[in-house]
């Protein structure tokens, strides 16, 4: 007989989507993870904007990740354009990239995803048990904040990224203020790491998770030329449409991506796993201290990999403004360009995984053609593998309400940033 | 009693939301003055039909489904609030784009296009009465805890009446329209911002929505002989808030 068990609406996620389970008898039939959120047409809209006017469009593709996108874009036009950014202005993306980890990681693990781990419905009810807590998690939100009002000159919806560099520089000021502010971050990740070292990871069915991530390039974590597979592939960056393989999907307003017909996992845990020799110091330190293993199978260590990231950009936020004080900012201006007809690919590693963007520009530099991929559109398809696990594991076992809490949980492991997956449409000659 | 108080989203990238939760030195305060009775972003456990004092709704409308999810919660709310330029005023997602919305959703999905629930962005406005608005992309964190001060006094928010040159002026910074011909819409555009943009060396590029009395027509004559095409103008014009701002085509 065929029932169906239906979550409307999954809770603690940024954007809309919900949960089916159809189950015939005890086999299961079908598992869907369903996007509804509203499609915004994002890369059509672009067509015929100047060059210029793209990262702000961009960047309101999500308010979380709104300086990954500003960057990513304004990295890929750069490659389009011929321009190559100065050291300092790749240190200073480096930089806000630190801050948008911080922010959206001590949003997610925190905000989002811990109250699941403790038995609470949300952090407004976990302030009341362990208010510390909350204050530690807000702190480490505005630290991320305030790292990236500098770098971008606003938290959501930065002004500041322009195709060769910056708008204004940071000044003295606002370096010695931010590595105060970094300097008492490091404090509260400490305490943050004590309390979750007593935080059990909620049990989950353990499998051989595959996962994706950029191979970092130099010292920079989160930026790379070539995306690796865990099977070892590893292929550059503009072969992007061939590794990710997006397809549509009825029952969803985002696409869904698969390497070699199977689905891949791209996030803090898969850049810990595929990239966590490059962990050190008091990130290892919490590392350890949280007995954190990137292969445990468990998607739910996603957050703890998370967690694990906060420590590492704090510290890397505060060695990239240590520098610059000790150098001095060069008052470079943006490196100068013409418009000229071309096209340009650039991947970055945002808070949730892998970002793709690349453009096509007509020769007065207008935008022909414009493809954006973003982490949680190719993890959907890995999403919805683990939910059928989970529910085949559970058929007759668990009641219903029991169920469907399981299968938030994992829909809350992945971080999804549902907005940005469903602008995924592309356009023109690209 | 507390007032009762919903968040809610349509279609966005979640900015107001954001904004809200980056409210960290006000957020426990802000949380104890009301109860927050249905917040499905930050809660699992959510009152969705109950009576509230407050909705606070981000995000435009852009499909029949948003459009339902709307109207129920005006139903149920002696307050609604529009927070942030999508809700106020259409948003990014109802910008002039380069196609017709039908051709463009055709260019995009072919001919899947008609399966989804898909339809022209609109602000909240549009499809139910909307009480007060605080306007921005995001909305500024400041103007939106003096609003919800406002509000929980009985008071309607005030709104900023003048446009983004008079805090540029205020700011002393160069003046990026008149002196290097750059289309900033700074003159045409609410303040409210610290004229953040021309701070940094950048255009205005309008997304608090159009300041009351815009003298759009003297900002298109400025433009137009400093070089600028019409249709170029028309789409800087309507990125934001293009559901409000008048469209003019002269011939072309």
């Amino acid at each position: 007989m065929s029932r169906t068990i239906t979550i409307d609406h999954v809770a603690r996620v940024e954007g809309h989507g919900g949960i089916t389970v159809v189950l015939d008898g005890d086999r299961v039939e079908r598992v869907e993870f369903a996007i509804f959120e509203g499609i915004r047409l994002f890369e059509g809209l672009l067509r015929g904007r100047d060059v210029l006017e793209v990262p702000g469009i961009v960047s309101r593709i999500c308010a979380i990740c709104s300086h990954n996108h500003a960057i990513t874009a304004v990295e890929a036009l750069e490659r389009a354009l011929g321009v190559d950014p100065t050291p300092q202005t790749m240190l200073l993306r480096d930089l806000a990239f630190q801050g948008a980890a911080i922010e959206s990681h001590a949003l997610h693990a925190f905000v989002l995803a811990l109250p699941d781990f403790v038995n609470h419905e949300s952090v407004i009810t976990l302030a009341g048990t362990h208010p510390e807590v909350v204050r530690l998690a807000l702190n480490l939100k505005k630290l991320g904040n305030t790292i990236q009002e500098v770098t971008g000159g606003r938290a959501v919806h930065p002004v500041n990224y322009v195709v060769g560099g910056f708008g204004r520089l940071p000044s003295q000021e606002d370096l010695v203020r931010l590595r105060d502010l970094l300097e008492r971050g490091i404090e509260d990740c400490q305490r943050a790491i004590e309390f979750l070292s007593g935080v059990p990871l909620p049990e989950f069915p353990r499998e051989d998770l595959e996962f994706a991530a950029l191979v970092p390039r130099d010292a920079f974590f989160f930026f790379g030329r070539t995306i690796r597979h865990s099977d070892g592939t590893a292929m550059p960056v503009e072969d992007y449409r061939r590794f990710t393989a997006e397809r549509t999907v009825p029952h969803s307003h985002a696409k869904h991506s698969r390497w070699q017909g199977r689905p891949f996992m791209v996030g803090a845990q898969a850049r810990l796993a595929l990239n966590g020799d490059r962990i050190g110091g008091l990130a290892r330190d919490a590392w350890e201290r949280l007995r954190f293993d990137p292969r445990c199978g468990n998607v739910l260590a996603n957050s703890i990999a998370q967690v694990i990231e906060i420590v590492f950009s704090v510290q890397r936020a505060l060695a990239i403004v240590t520098r610059l004080l000790q150098e001095g900012v060069v008052p470079e201006p943006p490196v100068p360009f013409e418009r000229k007809a071309g096209a340009g690919v650039a991947a970055t590693e945002v808070p949730r995984g892998t970002l793709y963007h690349a453009y096509e520009l007509d020769a007065s530099g207008r935008v022909v053609a414009a493809d954006v991929i973003t982490p949680t559109a190719q993890n959907l398809a890995h999403a919805e593998g683990r939910m059928r696990t989970v529910v085949e594991g559970s058929v007759g076992l668990l009641d219903d309400a029991t169920l469907k809490h399981r299968l938030e949980m994992v829909a809350r492991a992945y971080d999804p940033c549902i907005s940005c997956s469903v602008h995924v449409v592309r356009t023109g000659r690209t | 009693m507390k007032p009762r108080v919903g968040i809610f989203g349509l279609s966005g990238c979640w900015g107001e939301q954001i904004v809200l939760l980056n409210c960290e030195d006000e957020l426990l305060d802000l949380l104890g003055a009301v109860d927050v009775v249905d917040f499905l972003g930050g809660s699992s456990r959510n009152d969705t039909t109950g009576p509230l004092d407050l909705a606070l709704v981000e995000g435009s409308v852009g499909n029949a489904r948003e459009e339902k999810v709307l109207r129920a919660i005006r139903d149920r709310t002696r307050v609604l609030v529009a927070c942030g330029s999508c809700a106020c005023f259409g948003g990014v997602a109802a910008q002039e784009g380069p196609l017709p919305f039908d051709d463009l959703a055709a260019l995009v999905y072919g001919e899947m296009a008609g399966q989804y629930d898909l339809a022209p962005h609109r602000p909240l406005s549009a499809v139910v009465q909307v009480n007060a608005a605080i306007p921005g992309c995001p909305m500024e964190k400041k103007e939106f805890l003096r609003a919800i001060a406002s509000l929980l006094n009985g008071d309607p928010p005030l709104t900023e009446t003048t446009p983004v040159c008079h805090e540029c002026r205020m700011r002393e910074n160069g003046c990026l329209l008149i002196r290097q011909g750059i289309a900033c819409l700074g003159a045409v555009t609410q303040s409210g911002c610290e004229a953040r943009c021309p701070g940094h060396g950048v255009p205005c590029i309008g997304c608090r929505g159009p300041v009351e009395e815009a003298n759009v027509e003297s900002w298109r004559t400025i433009l137009r002989d400093k070089g600028w095409n019409d249709h170029d103008l028309e789409r800087r014009l309507r990125t934001f808030a293009a559901p409000v701002v008048k469209l003019e085509r002269r011939g072309t």
